[in-house]
């Protein structure tokens, strides 16, 4: 299916990948579907991804394996939140987290607050709150990836 | 917006499964029991406000110039 977005203008998407979340996402309750895209125009392929709306055609959202960053995290999550998402089976659940990246790219931080889950089995996905208040809404990510940078281009 | 007088140890039924009681009343703030399955998702608002933010800011334009230049795509 071919779809035009703003930031990445018109991409091939296989209609099988696409995520749903039943509920929108955290302040977007319209928004219920996205894609996962990897911007092709870097040589690598970065640890960030984005998730791209289909309802908004604007709204696309950086997202990143919070163990990257955060390689001790490990929220509870109560297992109800998540039964809606289905049976994941062995693989267990993925976890996405969103990057607020200003112009001042050294201030970027990532949100360990408001993780995005994902059912990889049925592509069902939740965002959901972490009742645990010490996992920063704004957590600095800008030190690891410059790191992990310097370190791949060595 | 509905509003509803409620005294202390009443409640308010929403949709079948939720249940708000108010627990106390002292001065200008009230305590509210939430009974609901534990699939809802309760969150105070101000929490939640903050992650609206947070999703409208990840979500700006110029994120990924910005990303391209520390991942040393140019």
């Amino acid at each position: 299916m071919k779809f035009v977005t703003k930031l990445f203008g018109e991409v091939d998407i296989d209609e099988s990948k696409m995520l749903t979340f039943e509920e929108g996402i955290i302040g977007y309750p319209f928004l219920h579907h996205f894609f996962m895209i990897y911007d092709a125009e870097q040589e690598k392929r970065s640890e960030i991804s984005w998730m791209q709306s289909v309802e908004e055609p604007a709204f696309a959202l950086p997202v990143i394996n919070p163990l990257v960053i955060e390689p001790s995290y490990n929220p509870s999550v109560e297992d109800e939140l998540l039964s809606q998402l289905g049976d994941c089976g062995e693989e267990g659940f993925l976890v996405l987290s969103t990057l607020r990246v200003p112009p001042d790219i050294t201030q970027m931080t990532i949100n360990l607050r408001a993780p995005l889950i994902i059912n990889p089995q049925t592509r069902k996905c939740r965002q959901i709150i972490i009742e645990d208040e010490h996992y920063s809404v704004r957590f600095p990510a800008y030190d690891v990836l410059k790191k992990r940078g310097e370190k791949e281009g060595e | 917006m509905l509003a509803l007088s409620r005294k202390k140890g009443e409640s308010i039924i929403l949709n079948n499964d939720i249940e708000l009681t108010i627990l106390e009343v002292k001065g200008d703030q009230v305590k509210v029991g939430v009974n609901a399955p534990k699939s809802v998702p309760v969150y105070r608002k101000e929490v939640y406000l903050q992650i609206q933010q947070e999703n409208r800011e990840a979500a700006a334009e110029h994120a990924r110039q910005s990303l391209r230049s520390l991942l040393g795509a140019e």
